[in-house]
């Protein structure tokens, strides 16, 4: 998450805005509004997720389409089609006038408009096939996405609580390393002696002792990144944060020095807050 | 040298932004001059019922005399003008219609301030946005100094306006961003104005470890003050805040002072305490990592500068162009825009110790360089001599006819106000308007 190497004589407020930015755009690849996302994500789901619509007999209806024989040729009907309606007296009247009729009309085209019916209806259900072909298509299509982009959310939430969880043991080693005088370095064993002279018990009770003796007279302190001193929060409103200094805080609010401000030096020994694993 | 104050509102338990704002300026001004406070018998800005006594009396040493209000606000009638004027093409008159319906109209206010003006040198009206603000500024305008408290909301967007802020002595806004949006509004740059805003008493000493022992807050928190409503943008703060909450369990809390107007959630990392005294408030301020300010809208935020002058960051809406802007100018806080943002800068600013600490050492220099209180009345004295010096030329322009006020050729004043540059101020001055009058479609 943060990691800005402040200065103690300047900050650009904008320039660490800037750097945010750039790292969200980098977690999320795109750089899309929350609000954005969401309706993407509406969007797909109203309009496509419809389970109920897929029908499993589409292979079948396709095959059928196509084993279909192809309109029969009936040269009577065929002649007769030129004559049809619906209404009796006009269809009369073409029969009465159907001899001449057929000096306009040639035999192919009195048979391509007896097939067009046929033809038109086997267009009219291939097209609704395909229809529903790519109707299901779309919705796998998106199924697939959704499923993608919760992989996606899963493996990025993974990664930043690794990352976290890394700058935070990072941010651990580093207090340990600042303060060596802290705990003492460890010697290689003596002899079953001298470990129960100076066994890990008697060692922490030293370092409880150190620590309660530090604590009201702030005399160790740190300094801040102005070079002041810190001082407690009963006396100015210049100390930060105002922790208790004997309450000890929730797990993982180590504040070593009681002024509840970690050191410059270990800005991320701050807090052990990462995301909930 | 005589003042007269004109706000809407008055009393020491009355903490709008703007009346405390008033009452602060009157109480330092009276140091200087002598001052009286002009106002009305109300107490609540919703319906403005008369709950003060007439006449005059005093508060804080400051002579107030205060005006019955001839009506009360009926909300459905101003919430129906404020929809066809803000929404609809509209004319000249339903705009004054709606300043009617929004009030607080209490004409014998106004009648006092035309008829005593001569015993004042200068009478600063206090919140452009109301009736008394407009019907003094238009019968006293060369005497009348205008401390508009503008928002980027539509009214600003409306045409009345635009000869108040343009006829007026002087104009003291409260930040850069005011500024720029009132000239783009209204192109009143040939009118003298200076940016002032306004201080606060901020105590020398704060008890942080008292307020954490009373309230009963040991963990480390952020700090929410104000009114909690929706229009103050806090359904948002308390949505990100939540979803922040469950991604970092052992982050900040959340404290809320303030009256709720909307229901807060209920959640182990918010905590409401409701209205507190001044010293609770700024013991709270003190105890608190970082203040939030998630308002959409505001001229000057006045506890934001609290927070600068205790040396606490402000985590800002970076939607609001002041807020920004003065995060930006003061290097002293972070703003967002979105719930990515706002995650990272609060991990930031919770994480990140020298960060913290040099944007409140940022912000208490800022506050003393612009809002201490030595340096707020130096600038208001200063505009007063320098208005003493010059002779008095502007005039407000008339209202159009009786006809032409009723010509629906006005654009909705929402359209008008989107229409205008946003974003932080920079140190330029704004681009030149259009006349409003002539700001037909």
């Amino acid at each position: 998450m943060s990691d800005f190497t402040v200065r103690s004589d300047s900050v650009d407020v904008e320039q660490i805005m800037r750097q945010i930015r750039a790292r969200i755009r980098e977690k999320r690849g795109v750089d899309y509004t929350e609000e954005e996302i969401r309706e993407l994500a509406n969007v797909k789901l109203e309009t496509f997720l419809d389970p109920k619509g897929v029908r499993s007999d589409l292979l079948e209806q396709y095959r059928r389409l196509r084993e279909s024989p192809a309109a029969p040729r009936d040269s009577a009907s065929g002649e007769s089609t030129i004559g049809e309606s619906s209404r009796p007296l006009v269809r009369l009247v073409r029969r009465l006038l159907r001899p001449i009729l057929k000096l306009f009309f040639p035999r192919p085209v009195i048979d391509a408009l007896h097939v067009q019916p046929a033809l038109n209806e086997s267009y009219n259900q291939a097209n609704a096939l395909y229809y529903e072909l790519i109707h299901n298509l779309v919705l796998e299509t998106t199924r697939l996405s959704i499923e993608v982009k919760n992989l996606k959310m899963r493996v990025e939430s993974m990664s930043s609580r690794l990352d976290f969880d890394e700058r935070r043991a990072r941010a651990l080693e580093g207090v340990v390393q600042y303060r060596p005088g802290a705990v003492p370095p460890l010697q290689p064993p003596a002899g079953g002696d001298v470990q129960t002279e100076t066994g890990p018990g008697e060692r922490r009770t030293r370092r409880r002792r150190r620590r309660s003796r530090r604590r009201p007279g702030g005399g160790e302190r740190d300094h801040d990144v102005e070079g002041r001193p810190h001082r407690d929060d009963a006396q100015s409103e210049t100390a930060p944060a105002g922790r208790e200094p004997d309450a000890g805080g929730p797990a993982g609010h180590d504040r070593s020095d009681g002024s509840g401000r970690h050191s410059e030096h270990d800005p991320r020994a701050r807090r052990g807050n990462g995301p909930e694993s | 040298m005589r003042l007269a104050v004109v706000v809407q509102r008055y009393g020491g338990d009355i903490n709008g932004g703007a009346e405390l704002h008033a009452r602060y300026i009157a109480e330092r001004l009276a140091r200087h001059a002598r001052v009286e406070v002009v106002t009305t018998c109300a107490r609540d800005y919703v319906t403005w019922r008369n709950e003060l006594p007439a006449g005059v009396e005093e508060v804080n040493g400051i002579p107030v005399r205060r005006f019955p209000v001839r009506h009360e606000r009926n909300p459905r009638d101003f919430g129906r003008r404020s929809h066809r004027v803000f929404d609809e093409r509209h004319s000249v008159a339903d705009e004054l219609a709606w300043l009617e319906s929004e009030g607080p109209a209490s004409p014998a206010m106004i009648d006092y301030l035309a008829r005593s003006s001569a015993d004042f040198d200068h009478i600063l009206l206090f919140s452009y946005r109301y009736y008394h603000a407009w019907h003094a500024a238009r019968r006293l305008g060369p005497k009348a100094m205008l401390v508009p408290t503008a928002e980027r909301d539509p009214a600003i967007g409306l045409t009345i306006f635009g000869p108040v802020f343009r006829g007026v002595r002087a104009v003291m806004y409260n930040s850069d961003e005011e500024r720029a949006l009132i000239q783009q509004a209204t192109s009143n740059e040939a009118v003298p104005g200076v940016v002032v805003g306004v201080g606060s008493d901020v105590p020398d000493r704060t008890e942080p470890v008292r307020f954490r022992r009373h309230y009963r807050i040991r963990r480390p928190f952020a700090i929410y003050i104000g009114r909690i409503d929706e229009n103050k943008g806090c359904r948002e703060l308390f949505d990100y805040f939540q979803r922040y909450a469950r991604t970092f369990p052992n982050g900040l809390d959340l404290v809320l002072v303030g009256k709720a107007v909307m229901p807060v959630p209920s959640h182990p990392r918010i905590h409401h305490l409701g209205y507190l005294p001044d010293r609770d408030k700024f013991d709270g301020l003190a105890a608190a990592d970082l203040l939030i300010m998630p308002s959409y809208f505001e001229s000057l935020s006045m506890v934001a500068l609290e927070a600068w002058a205790l040396g606490r960051p402000v985590l800002a809406n970076g939607r609001c162009d002041v807020l920004k802007g003065q995060c930006i100018r003061s290097n002293a806080g972070l703003y967002y825009e979105r719930y990515e943002e706002f995650v990272e800068t609060l991990y930031a600013l919770e994480s990140n110790g020298p960060l913290h600490a040099t944007l409140g050492q940022n912000g208490r220099d800022f506050f003393r360089r612009h809002y201490a209180w030595q340096v707020i009345e130096r600038k208001y004295l200063e505009m007063f001599r320098a208005l003493e010096r010059e002779r008095p030329r502007r005039t407000v322009e008339s209202l159009p006819g009786w006809y032409a006020r009723r010509g629906k050729n006005l654009p909705p004043a929402r359209e008008v106000v989107d229409g205008l540059p946003s974003g932080a101020a920079t140190t330029g001055t704004a681009p030149p308007a259009s006349s409003s009058w002539d700001r037909t479609a």
